[in-house]
């Protein structure tokens, strides 16, 4: 082979690795906006003050926020995964994809929690995996996958969310909803500690899911002895001196930054 | 009321879904165990090039090498290929990336061998391993792992020309040298990121620099042949 033929060779795989590589990089960047989208999603979603009475204004907002999600950044990535591997830019979708679970998870339990009698399930993957399949005009269809890994993992975020929540209820004064989320917390725990996969990512969350259950027992715990305390004394409770207790400010709200 | 909300079911599902995965990635790490072995043994007996200059020799480990290996790994490929699912090729690909470049070095080398310094090009690699060569044909041979062979073996020649030279073939050493410049060149066109081919890219480098020396070493004793001839 003559050094111009191995150079023309090289040019075709120099090429072929462009492609891959702005595609990855083009993918990474849209990742980034359903982050940063739905953490804003999130944020929105710990608005809703059972005081102010807003819960439908919010829940209304972050449906049509997580929609807009769907049908636009999510719509670019199928777009671009249209007929490839796509466990090849897996990374580089991942991170937006659990972040997006999170906050749609999320706002799926806000949902469930404003409508006591009628309270929805959460999703599954392959409920998700529906919102994220496209059909063009010419009926080409397109996904961005759910994978199922990611979508676990992504509901393990969610579990810090309600602790948060559980904690922020405390101090509007919602104790009824204090004491759901911490069963609900106890569930999921009970059902990550069930799962009998090695994962490095999924043993993290599981750790930070059994702190986050640390507090929220703590809340249910001086809840209950407060609450009896009161009673006894003659006292009206006030779910505020709980907070004090447990020495957790009312607007803590610790995230991953991007605020 | 929202403690409905825990689908507990869910995770039962999940669980399902990742034995399923360990299962198949069992079998995948039988079916590379075996392409791994038949990789090794080519290896080893292509070591034979660095103590003879027996060009017979050396044509018929590279025969044996193709009919008694190669032929293996196609069909290692073959049942690799029947178990992953389309389109998740990149799911299970790390438990047999390492092997396939390897194997890479090892066509490369051979091919290197029986054409007298020739490169191998990735189409021709991929059909010595039953392989397609884009990812919308099906199992195919990824572009890195195909660079990255390529790459292991600009190595072995290195070792290669040094014992070359201590068998007396210079000329062989020289031919080397050019393979090795037109294969960096060739790297040069590559806009690589700061990943795997890039780091071993950089190992090229220390690669070209020993043969350069090897090549100064047998010019200034004036044992360079004249018109590139023996002698």
């Amino acid at each position: 082979m003559s050094t111009e033929e191995l150079l023309k060779e090289f040019g075709k795989y120099a090429k072929e690795l462009d492609t891959k590589h702005d595609r990855y990089e083009r993918i990474i960047k849209i990742s980034r906006d359903v982050t940063i989208e739905s953490k804003r999603i999130i944020f929105l979603l710990h608005t809703i003050d059972p005081n102010k009475n807003n819960f439908e204004k919010v829940l209304n907002e972050a449906k049509d926020r997580l929609n807009k999600v769907c049908l636009t950044s999510f719509k670019s990535i199928a777009k671009e995964l249209s007929d490839l591997d796509q466990y090849q830019y897996l990374k580089a979708f991942a991170p937006g994809l659990q972040e997006f679970i999170e906050s749609y998870t999320y706002y799926e339990y806000c949902s469930s929690a404003s409508n006591p009698e009628n309270g929805q399930q959460m999703c599954s993957w392959e409920d998700l995996q529906k919102k994220l399949t496209y059909e063009s005009e010419e009926g080409k269809k397109t996904y961005v996958l759910v994978e199922p890994l990611e979508f676990i993992l992504g509901v393990g975020d969610l579990t810090g969310e309600l602790m948060r929540k559980c904690i922020n209820s405390l101090g509007s004064g919602d104790v009824s909803s204090s004491f759901n989320i911490a069963n609900s917390l106890k569930s999921f725990y009970t059902c990550y500690k069930g799962l009998n996969v090695h994962n490095r990512e999924l043993g993290r969350k599981i750790q930070t899911l059994r702190n986050s259950l640390l507090k929220t027992d703590n809340v249910s715990y001086n809840i209950k002895i407060r609450s009896e305390e009161a009673v006894k004394l003659g006292k009206t409770f006030d779910p505020r001196e709980v907070l004090e207790e447990i020495n957790a400010p009312k607007d803590e709200h610790v995230d991953e930054g991007f605020f | 009321m929202s403690s409905n909300f825990v689908n507990e079911e869910l995770f039962t599902k999940f669980q399902e879904y990742f034995d399923h995965e360990q299962e198949l990635r069992d079998n995948v790490r039988q079916i590379t165990r075996q392409i791994e072995l038949a990789s090794k043994k080519a290896d080893t007996k292509l070591q034979l090039i660095h103590s003879s200059v027996d060009k017979e020799r050396i044509a018929s480990v590279c025969a044996e090498v193709r009919r008694d290996y190669f032929t293996e790994c196609v069909e290692g490929f073959k049942n690799l290929a029947e178990i992953i699912p389309p389109g998740q090729f990149y799911r299970y690909n790390d438990h047999w990336n390492f092997t396939t470049q390897k194997l890479i070095f090892i066509i490369g080398l051979t091919v290197y061998l029986e054409t007298d310094g020739d490169l191998v090009t990735r189409e021709q690699a991929a059909e010595t391993l039953g392989l397609k060569c884009s990812q919308a044909e099906g199992f195919h041979l990824d572009i890195e792992d195909y660079l990255l062979g390529i790459l292991q073996m600009a190595s072995e020649l290195t070792r290669f020309a040094t014992n070359s030279v201590t068998l007396g073939d210079y000329n062989r050493a020289l031919k080397i040298s050019k393979f090795l410049a037109d294969l960096n060149s060739g790297f040069r066109c590559l806009n690589l990121k700061n990943d795997a081919i890039r780091k071993r890219y950089d190992g090229l480098k220390y690669e070209i620099k020993k043969i350069e020396g090897i090549r100064y070493d047998i010019s200034i004793r004036g044992l360079i042949p004249a018109n590139g001839n023996e002698n």
